[in-house]
C-alpha cells in the first residue's frame, strides 16, 4: 500500500463502527421493509402496490397528506420569513437571545405542545372562553383541520427560520447599502434585492419543512379529526391494528421514496452535504 | 422616510407576534401546573403543588420517567462512542466514498420516523430481540447518531489540522493524536451534541410506540395514552418539567458553544 492510501485507510477506520451499526440497525431493517412490501405467501408479488393504487382509502389519505403538508409549509413560510428577517436585522448579541426564543419551542416535546393546544383550542378551552367574553364563539378548533394546521405549523416554523436566517446573514450588507444610496426605500430594497437573493434559503427551508410535514404522526392523531388521517397513521393502522405488514410496508416505501426524492432535491439546492465543505455559509 | 419605518415596524410587530405564538404552549403549561383544581382552568384560581404531588403518587409516572432517563442515558453514551470518531473520519478523511458515507450516516434525519419505527417493529421480531430496554436504546440511537455527527463535525472543523499533523510527525499514532489532541479541543461540541441526543431520546415517541413492549412504558408513551384516553391535569406538571428541561439544555448549549474557541 502507498503511504497516502494507508493514511486514508487509517482515517476511514474511525467511521467503521458507526457505519456497521447503521448497516445492521438501519439499512437491513429498511431493506426488509422493502422486501416485505414485495412479497406475500407465494413469493414475489406486487399485489400490495396494485391494491394500494386501487384503494380509495389510500388515494384519499394521500390527498389529505399532500394538502396538509403543503398548507403547513405555506403557513410556516408566512410566519417564518418575517421572524428570520427580523432576527437578521438585530445586533449579534440580541440575536442570540431571540434565537433562544425560537430554540425553546423547537426542543420542546411534541406531546407537551399537543397537550397545550388541546387545552387552548378545545370547546371549553382557553381561547373559546376568552372569545366568549366578547360574545363570540365557541368555535370548533380542535379535532379538525384547524387543530392540525396550528399544531403542525407551530412545530415547523423553526425549520423554516434557520435556512432563511443563514441566507440573510450571508448577504453582503453592501448590496442593500448600494441600493439605499441610489435612493431606494427599505421596502423597495427588500422587494428587489434582499428577497430575491434569499430565495435559495426559502426553497431549502420549504423543502425541509415539506419532507418533515409528510411524515407527521402525533399531531394529526392528537389534534386532528377523522378527516385528517395522514399516511403515517395508515402505516400504523395496517401494522399494529390489522397486522397486514405487506400493506403497511408498501405505504412506508412510498413515504420513504417521497422523502428521499425531496432530500435529493434539497441537496441539489444546498450544493451537497454541508458538513463536508468548510466554505458553506 | 415615513414609509420605510412603517415597513420595518410592521414586520417587527408581525415577527414578535409569531414568536409569541411559538412560546405560547410553554407559557401556558407553567401556570396551569400550579393549579389547585382537578379541572383544567386557565388561569388557575388557587395555586398549589397539588399536581406535582399527584405526579409522584399516581402509579406509573415516576417509573416511566426513570425508564426514559435510563434509555436516554444509554442512547447518548452509545451514539457518542459511534458518532464522534465517525465525524472525525468524515471531516479529516479524503478517502473515496466519503460523501456517500456521510449521506448514509445522516439519512435518518430525512426519513419519516414512522418508516424507521415500522422497520424496527418488523426487524426486532425477526431477530427475536425481546429485551425491551435494549430495543429502545438501539432504535433511539439510529435517530440520535446523525445529530452527534453533525455537532461533532462542526467542532472538529474548527480544530487546526496542522496541530494534528505536528503530533503525527513527532511519531504519535493516529488514534493517540485523536485521543490526546483532537478530542480535548472538541469537548464543548460533544457536550452540546450529547445534551441534544439525550433530549431527542427522552422525548422520542413514534419509534418508542412501535418498539416498546407492553410492560415498557416510557414517559412519552404514558403521556400519549393519557392524551388519547383522558386528558389528565397531571400532564400540566409533567409538561412544565419537560419544558424547563428543554429550556435549560438550550441555554446551556448556547453558552457551551460560545465558549468554544473559534479560529
Amino acid at each position: 500500500m502507498r503511504p497516502e492510501t494507508r493514511e486514508q485507510f487509517s482515517i476511514a477506520v474511525f467511521a467503521l463502527p458507526a457505519a456497521l451499526f447503521m448497516v445492521v440497525m438501519m439499512a437491513v431493517p429498511l431493506g426488509s421493509v422493502v422486501w416485505q412490501s414485495l412479497s406475500d405467501e407465494t413469493g414475489f408479488s406486487l399485489a400490495a402496490y396494485v391494491k394500494m393504487a386501487q384503494s380509495n382509502l389510500f388515494i384519499r389519505v394521500t390527498r389529505t397528506t399532500l394538502e396538509i403538508a403543503l398548507g403547513a409549509t405555506l403557513v410556516a413560510f408566512i410566519l417564518g420569513y418575517p421572524i428570520a428577517y427580523f432576527l437578521s436585522k438585530q445586533p449579534p448579541r440580541r440575536q442570540t437571545v431571540w434565537l433562544i426564543v425560537i430554540l425553546i419551542p423547537f426542543w420542546t416535546s411534541s406531546l407537551v405542545k399537543s397537550f397545550a393546544f388541546v387545552v387552548m383550542l378545545g370547546h371549553a378551552g382557553i381561547l373559546n372562553t376568552w372569545l366568549g367574553e366578547f360574545g363570540l364563539g365557541p368555535y370548533k378548533m380542535l379535532f379538525n383541520r384547524i387543530g392540525v394546521m396550528v399544531g403542525m405549523s407551530h412545530f415547523l416554523v423553526p425549520f423554516m427560520v434557520f435556512p432563511i436566517l443563514t441566507n440573510l446573514r450571508s448577504q453582503p450588507p453592501e448590496l442593500a447599502k448600494a441600493a439605499a444610496i441610489m435612493g431606494a426605500g427599505k421596502f423597495r430594497i427588500f422587494r428587489t434585492v434582499t428577497f430575491p437573493l434569499s430565495l435559495p434559503g426559502v426553497v431549502s427551508g420549504a423543502l425541509l419543512v415539506f419532507i418533515l410535514a409528510l411524515g407527521f404522526f402525533i399531531v394529526p392523531k392528537l389534534l386532528g379529526g377523522r378527516q385528517d388521517v395522514m399516511l403515517s397513521s395508515l402505516v400504523d393502522f395496517y401494522a399494529r391494528e390489522v397486522f397486514n405488514f405487506q400493506m403497511s410496508s408498501a405505504i412506508a416505501v412510498v413515504l420513504m421514496a417521497t422523502a428521499l426524492l425531496a432530500a435529493f432535491l434539497l441537496s441539489k439546492v444546498r450544493g451537497g452535504a454541508s458538513i463536508l465543505s468548510k466554505e458553506q455559509s | 422616510m415615513e414609509r420605510r419605518s412603517i415597513w420595518r415596524r410592521a414586520n417587527a410587530a408581525f415577527a414578535v407576534a409569531a414568536m409569541i405564538f411559538l412560546l405560547l404552549p410553554s407559557l401556558i403549561v407553567v401556570p396551569m401546573s400550579f393549579s389547585d383544581s382537578e379541572l383544567i382552568i386557565f388561569p388557575p384560581k388557587e395555586y398549589s403543588f397539588h399536581l406535582y404531588e399527584r405526579y409522584v403518587q399516581e402509579p406509573g409516572w415516576v417509573s416511566a420517567t426513570i425508564l426514559s432517563f435510563r434509555v436516554a442515558l444509554w442512547t447518548t453514551i452509545l451514539s457518542i462512542c459511534l458518532g464522534v470518531p465517525a465525524a472525525y473520519a468524515l471531516v479529516r478523511g479524503q478517502f473515496p466514498g466519503r460523501r456517500m458515507l456521510a449521506m448514509f450516516l445522516l439519512s435518518p434525519i430525512m426519513l419519516p420516523s414512522v418508516v424507521l419505527a415500522l422497520a424496527f417493529y418488523i426487524y426486532f421480531v425477526r431477530i427475536s430481540l425481546s429485551q425491551g430496554e435494549l430495543r429502545l436504546v438501539l432504535a433511539h440511537c439510529v435517530a440520535t447518531l446523525p445529530f452527534i455527527i453533525v455537532t461533532a463535525a462542526a467542532g472538529i472543523q474548527t480544530v487546526d489540522a496542522n496541530i494534528e499533523r505536528a503530533a503525527r510527525i513527532m511519531g504519535a499514532s493516529r488514534v493517540y493524536v485523536f485521543r490526546t489532541v483532537t478530542l480535548p479541543l472538541v469537548i464543548p461540541s460533544i457536550v452540546a451534541g450529547a445534551l441534544f441526543a439525550f433530549l431527542i431520546s427522552f422525548d422520542e415517541i413514534i419509534i418508542s410506540i412501535f418498539v416498546a413492549r407492553a410492560g415498557d412504558e416510557t414517559l412519552p408513551i404514558k403521556m400519549y395514552s393519557s392524551l388519547v384516553f383522558e386528558v389528565s391535569p397531571v400532564l400540566a406538571a409533567i409538561s412544565t418539567m419537560l419544558t424547563v428541561m428543554s429550556a435549560l439544555i438550550c441555554i446551556l448549549v448556547t453558552f457551551v458553544q460560545k465558549s468554544e474557541a473559534k479560529p
